[in-house]
């Protein structure tokens, strides 16, 4: 049982860990392969512009582009599946609590909660546990997409063998979810993400428990001080 | 001053005086067919060639240089009175090329653009076939080289053969040979007449699309003729034309991909409907195999012949297009409009 945690004032912070190695070592690969799949993919989406053939030269040629972006892809849909796999793995043995990551009727409420303290209809604040809704949110978002993206990709990439079967507007359809599925991507984490982990004045210039895996005790008590009540109470795991 | 003036003009008249009356072109015309006029004029060449030097008056007459003097081509000969030394000429062949030089004093511009033509350029490799001005303007019975229309592909006939007889079959060498229309293409209109470029480079077929757009993209004159306009854009909007548009300026790009020559033929272009057509549903398949050997029967349905996709003509697509024409901006507008609720937030708290 550990001592209550208080920030004392003048003291060195105190950092908690958030992400283990795997979680850190995944967001890392999924950024990388992310950036490489915009810059090699957007200028596809939109072949008259200016950008796109300058981004395409740079990367020598579009053949090499593409192969970039299908290599990328293929990795991709490597650390989707091995992601996936280890989360289902971890639900099923108990290592992690299933509800973590789930959207529940709390997150809604928090979800209302929120925009009500925004517009200033509440001084009250929602608390949250391990995730925000909004985490979840950009979670699921990203699974989906994932999916949607590895599922359409595949179907671009061998487009002969899908017609061997199934009808050939699958092609043009595939090519319209990805361009398409790939441009709300693009936007939501220029949007969302980069305001979330950058230029949120809470966390700017930079929100760096990602990468570091650690999160400042002052931090966890503002944004999940549900987490910290419970691993007060609870024996720290094993 | 007066006195200057005086002297000045005494000069000038003195000169006049001076310089002999100059003939007029007709009289020069007429002193050269003094003996270029006999039709037993020739010359033996070292090649053992039999140059004939007659040039044939009436044809002349009636040519687009008819006010011109001999001169003005033959400016060698300029103030040669009588009889002129033989020429010192190795062949025919030589001579011709060698004699588009004397084109230049007047048809600068033209004269120029050839020297970037692939016809130059074979003649600068040592080739003296390459096509020179006369070759296709002719020589002394040089007539307007687009009249009429029709006289152009007959003109490229005379080396190109094979070719000329694929475009006569055409749909547009048909229509140009029934009306002399001015919107059929003919020839020059894709190889230009002068800066003729090599059409066998990547560069050159790279711009394909654009060639054959500069007239299917345009909506008033494809209404005229009941043809889709769209073409263009709908190929550009497809994996073939988005390779083509990122491939442009790239070095020694060669594509890899179709473009329209290669689905609907060069020369030998024909109408999209019916038998003979390499691209009505029939025939697709084939036409598609030429490049994606492993297709099977469903596989030229992957592309929307050169359709928008729309309700009836590819419903799942265009379900898709539409779909996210309202999640994105749905989507990207609520996190949007909630990142700016915080900010807001934040800045009246402080």
């Amino acid at each position: 049982m550990s001592a209550p945690i208080v920030p004392i004032p003048g003291v060195k912070t105190a950092w908690l860990t958030r992400f283990s190695t795997r979680q850190r070592a995944e967001h890392f690969v999924a950024m990388s392969l992310f950036i490489l799949l915009i810059v090699t993919g957007m200028p596809q989406k939109f072949p008259s512009a200016r950008l796109s053939v300058i981004a395409v030269h740079a990367f020598g040629g579009i053949q090499a582009a593409r192969f970039i972006h299908r290599t990328c892809g293929l990795l991709f849909t490597i650390a989707v599946a091995v992601h996936l796999a280890v989360a289902i793995f971890q639900v099923l043995t108990r290592r992690v609590r299933l509800f973590s990551m789930v959207p529940d009727r709390k997150d809604f409420t928090d979800a209302v909660t929120t925009l009500r303290y925004y517009i200033g209809l509440t001084k009250k604040q929602a608390s949250f546990d391990r995730y925000d809704f909004r985490q979840k949110f950009e979670y699921w978002g990203m699974v989906m997409g994932s999916l949607i993206m590895v599922l359409s990709g595949l179907v671009l990439l061998f487009p002969l063998a899908v017609t061997w079967l199934l009808p050939g507007q699958l092609i043009p359809a595939a090519k319209m979810l990805h361009t398409s599925e790939g441009l709300l991507a693009t936007l939501v984490i220029i949007v969302w993400h980069l305001y979330n982990a950058h230029l949120n004045p809470d966390v700017f210039p930079f929100d760096s428990s990602i990468f570091t895996g650690k999160i400042s005790l002052e931090r966890m008590h503002k944004e999940h001080p549900l987490e910290l009540a419970r691993k007060e109470k609870a024996p720290p795991a094993p | 001053m007066k006195r200057i003036l005086v002297v000045l003009l005494g000069v000038l008249a003195f000169d006049a005086s001076a310089q002999e009356e100059p003939i007029t072109p007709a009289e020069e015309v007429d002193n050269c067919m003094g003996c270029h006029g006999l039709s037993d004029l020739e010359m033996k060449l070292g090649t053992g060639e039999i140059f004939s030097l007659r040039v044939n008056r009436e044809a002349y007459g009636k040519s687009s240089h008819h006010k011109l003097g001999c001169t003005d081509c033959h400016a060698d000969l300029k103030g040669v009175e009588g009889e002129h030394a033989k020429k010192p000429l190795a062949s025919k062949r030589e001579f011709a090329v060698a004699y588009s030089e004397s084109c230049k004093r007047c048809h600068f511009s033209n004269y120029t653009e050839t020297l970037d033509s692939v016809h130059h350029a074979r003649i600068a490799g040592g080739k003296l076939d390459g096509a020179v001005c006369s070759d296709c303007h002719g020589a002394h019975d040089v007539t307007p080289a687009a009249e009429p229309r029709s006289r152009i592909s007959r003109t490229c006939a005379k080396c190109h053969r094979g070719i000329s007889e694929a475009y006569a079959k055409s749909v547009h060498g048909q229509a140009l040979a029934a009306t002399e229309n001015e919107d059929v293409p003919t020839c020059t209109d894709c190889h230009h007449s002068h800066d003729i470029a090599d059409p066998r480079t990547g560069a050159w077929r790279l711009k394909t699309p654009e060639l054959c757009g500069g007239c299917h993209a345009n909506p008033k004159l494809m209404a005229k003729y009941k043809l889709s306009p769209e073409v263009l854009q709908t190929y550009l909007a497809d994996f073939h034309g988005v390779t083509v548009q990122l491939q442009k300026g790239e070095k020694g790009a060669n594509p890899v991909v179709a473009l329209c020559t290669d689905c609907h033929g060069v020369h030998d272009i024909a109408r999209t409907k019916g038998e003979g057509s390499k691209v009505i549903q029939a025939n697709l398949l084939g036409t598609c195999q030429k490049c994606h050997a492993g297709a099977k029967a469903d596989f030229p349905a992957a592309w929307m012949s050169h359709y928008q996709p729309s309700f009836e003509k590819a419903p799942l697509v265009y379900a898709i297009k539409l779909a996210y024409s309202f999640f994105i901006p749905f989507m990207i507008g609520g996190l949007a409009l909630q990142l700016i609720l915080h900010l807001w937030r934040l800045a009246v708290n402080r």
